[in-house]
């Protein structure tokens, strides 16, 4: 019978400095622009008192979504015990941890006090989903860590299935409250409804999907790992089941805040008038994530890899779109704040939908933060036993039977 | 302090001579306000500071309010509308139905149920037992969600260095700040907001502020005297600032 | 987190050598004069007041902001009254700039300080009147006059 064994990420190693020192550049760029958005103070990005949270948030909250997302296979491999899935399983849980971590130091990183990170991590409102959230955050980092334990240690791979339901359960809780941080909004017209949980654990399990095919088919590029036919296949069926499963919650979403009398206008707003957040909308959101994509998987007859990899990066470019609108185009909507009154004029923009410039600083820090996860991947996959390696025999049914025997 | 050369003795008569006026004056005062907090005293939550605002008796074009709570707390800007801070600032406003336009002052509304407390993560937003809801800027870290979660834009967020706060007024950059019915005169005694004394200064009397519990207060005048009502009232916040006239 | 440990353990090295860093006798302020240099002792005594001011200070910080105490002697807005330095001109200088109250410990000590980021460093703007409320125009014309006379007694105080 065939062996499966995990390796490390074989490369040469010009080509890996090249890699590393690439990454490691634009985490310093990223560095020198959080750095100089503290000293200088946020007046320096496009961020101002009327859009609160602009592009940092949107790199982190796509990150940390993709980091819920990408243990998608593993959990497939431990919580419904698909064999075929297991070889594949610890990689997925690395890829979350480095998307993580990196959404994480985004996060970190664009607030006013990134200095007082030491009070955030001690002082907690236990009323205030954000701070659940730091927790929900902080734990899964111990779970995937714990997880990934299991999975490489052969001593204590008996507790593999139970460490990956938990880690399971643990990311699915962990994208609710990402959800609800937005959900919990409820004076935003935009915000202020539950729906926003599921859709945010739906959108997770696409991205991480696509976002876990393309680092494989990267890694893949250089080394022959065991990615069979029937894994890619699959991966194509969840990504076009995920496509039309996150279709549906978009649609749900928009019906839902169109049946509350108190949020049509925004409605109005973003489907119809709302300028670049309605073109953003229809054009990047929808079309671009999720119409085009299902177009290219279905008409696609023969199956074939290309046109999983456009669909790929067209469903990315559409996640941050979507991100873009969910955040941005949610805050620059002004707030309703008389019933039987429309504001003409304040000194605050009150009156007037918010725009929204973002600067090369907050570009600059969300470009580090995803060279972050990467890097935290190439040296995990070049260190440690990740990627699954086939000793002898060809026939995929017959190799993943003696995984984690 | 102010900038000022050595005293010459002409200028030291006559400051002396203020100084010793002051000993006539200062007690007379303090009879009159016995009941006011010591200070060392802690805050109780049987003083509950409210504030009333006519709508009808605020004048158009006029800013005093503003440029009160600018002196009071030190609130110069950088001449960046959109990054400079705001507690207070005035908006005029339409009605739907007949087209009248009024002018009302915006401050932080001192919920009893404030969003932005729940969803602070570091507890820094909080809710004094007076009822003054207030940024602790100790623990502030700068993740603007009260900013999010607030109905009224009532918060900003310092978004660069600031040099030239007054002793009265910490703030600094990286952290959000809003309207504190002026928390430090209150716990010096002084029942007035910044507001509300230029308000009466201009003599609009659109703003009413003190103590719900006193029976006596001006805010409990306006209270009776005029149907207030809360704005965002499908929220439930019970905010402390009310309004009549709209 | 480094950061933080080295500071904790500049912290504790000062604490148990009081006498390398203390200056008694020393003028407070190298730079012009402050009104605590007419004074016989701080709040407290002064080796005290070297070991543990930021215990005093973080103490009142909070009882300040969270209930509202506003006790003069452990307020820093008092400390820095008393102990700013004020030029031959009568200017005040920030009491975070080299030479000054502040600085010239912290340096030594190679502490950090993060107060006047948010803080006045020179007592700046109106001062709040103790006990007045306001009930009437009579009360109301009192207000200015008294804040006027402060702000002089102030000035006076500031420059001797």
């Amino acid at each position: 019978m065939d062996k499966i064994v995990f390796r490390k990420f074989i490369i040469d190693s010009k080509t890996f400095w090249t890699m590393f020192f690439g990454l490691g550049f634009f985490i310093l760029v990223g560095f020198l622009c959080s750095h100089y958005m503290e000293t200088e103070g946020h007046y320096v990005t496009g961020m101002n008192n009327q859009i609160v949270w602009g592009l940092p948030h949107i790199f982190a909250v796509l990150l940390i979504v993709i980091a819920s997302g990408v243990l998608n296979i593993a959990s497939i491999s431990s919580v419904f015990d698909k064999k075929l899935y297991k070889p594949l399983a610890p990689l997925s849980a690395l890829l979350a941890m480095a998307f993580l971590i990196s959404g994480l130091a985004i996060l970190v990183l664009d607030l006013g006090r990134p200095d007082r990170l030491i009070v955030a991590m001690t002082t907690y409102n236990f009323k205030s989903i954000f701070a659940w959230n730091i927790f929900l955050y902080s734990g899964f980092a111990a779970v995937l860590g714990l997880y990934i334990w299991t999975m490489l240690d052969r001593n204590v791979n008996r507790f593999s299935r139970p460490a990956g339901i938990f880690a399971f359960t643990w990311r699915i809780i962990l994208t609710t409250g990402t959800g609800s941080i937005f959900g919990f909004l409820i004076s935003r017209e935009a915000y202020g409804t539950a729906i926003l949980a599921p859709l945010f654990i739906i959108m997770s399990l696409l991205y991480g999907t696509v976002v876990y095919y393309l680092i494989l088919r990267t890694i893949n590029y250089f080394q022959k790992t065991l990615v069979s036919e029937e894994i890619i296949s699959n991966l194509r069926k969840l990504t076009i089941l995920f496509l039309f499963a996150n279709l549906y919650f978009l649609v749900l979403y928009h019906v839902t805040n169109l049946y509350i009398a108190k949020h049509q206008a925004f409605e109005k707003f973003i489907l119809l008038d709302g300028g670049v957040y309605t073109f953003a909308f229809w054009f990047g959101q929808v079309i671009i994530g999720l119409i085009l994509p299902i177009y290219f998987l279905l008409s696609d007859k023969k199956k074939s890899e290309s046109s999983m990899i456009k669909s790929t990066f067209l469903i990315l470019i559409g996640s941050f779109i979507a991100m873009y609108v969910i955040i941005i185009a949610g805050q620059a909507y002004p707030l309703k704040i008389f019933t039987n009154y429309e504001i003409l004029e304040s000194s605050f923009f009150d009156n007037v939908v918010h725009s929204y410039i973002p600067s090369i600083y907050e570009f600059g820090l969300g470009l580090g933060g995803i060279a972050l996860s990467l890097i935290i991947v190439l040296v995990g996959v070049a260190n440690l036993d990740f990627l699954p390696t086939i000793i002898k025999g060809h026939k995929p049914e017959d190799k993943t039977d003696s995984v984690s025997q | 302090m102010k900038n000022k050369p050595t005293t010459s003795r002409r200028d030291f008569i006559v400051k002396s001579l203020t100084a010793i006026s002051a000993v006539y004056f200062i007690p007379d005062i303090i009879t009159k306000a016995e009941s006011a907090k010591p200070l060392a005293q802690e805050v109780t939550s049987d003083t509950k500071w409210a504030m009333s605002i006519d709508v009808d008796k605020c004048a158009k074009g006029c800013t005093a309010c503003v440029d009160a709570c600018v002196e009071e707390n030190g609130l110069y800007g950088f001449d960046r509308p959109e990054t400079d801070s705001q507690w207070i600032r005035k908006l005029t406003i339409k009605n739907i139905k007949d087209d009248k336009i009024k002018v009302v002052p915006m401050l932080c509304q001192h919920c009893e149920n404030p969003p932005c407390c729940d969803v602070c993560p570091t507890g820094a937003s909080f809710r004094r037992v007076d009822g003054i809801v207030m940024v602790n800027q100790h623990t502030c870290i700068g993740c603007r969600y009260c900013m999010m979660a607030c109905p009224f834009k009532a918060r900003s967020f310092v978004h660069e260095n600031l040099t030239e706060q007054v002793t009265n007024a910490p703030r600094g950059k990286g952290c959000v700040e809003s309207c504190n019915f002026c928390a430090n005169r209150i716990d010096h005694g002084i029942s007035t907001t910044a507001c509300e004394e230029a308000c009466m200064k201009e003599g609009h009397n659109a703003i009413s502020f003190g103590d719900l519990s006193d029976t006596k207060s001006r805010v409990n005048s306006a209270l009776k005297k005029k149907d207030n009502r809360r704005l965002r009232s499908d929220l439930s916040l019970k905010q402390r600032v009310t309004y009549s006239g709209i | 987190m480094h950061q933080l440990a080295i500071r904790l353990l500049l912290s504790i090295l000062i604490l148990v050598t009081p006498n390398v860093f203390s200056h008694d006798g020393i003028n407070h302020s190298l730079i012009g004069k402050s009104k605590a240099d007419s004074q016989e002792q701080c709040v407290e005594p002064t080796e005290i007041m070297q070991k543990e001011h930021f215990v005093f200070l973080y103490h009142q910080r909070d009882k300040t902001v969270i209930k509202g105490v506003r006790t003069k002697n452990h307020s820093f807005a008092n400390c820095i009254d008393c102990h700013v330095s004020y030029d031959e001109k009568g200017k005040a200088i920030p009491i975070n700039s080299e030479g000054q109250f502040c600085q010239t410990c912290h340096v030594q000590t190679a502490v950090n300080i993060d107060c006047f980021s948010c803080h006045a460093s020179v007592p700046r703007g109106r001062k709040s009147v103790a006990k007045i409320t306001l009930e009437n125009e009579h009360n109301f014309h009192i207000t200015k006059l008294t804040n006027e006379i402060i702000n002089h007694v102030g000035d006076y105080s500031g420059e001797k």
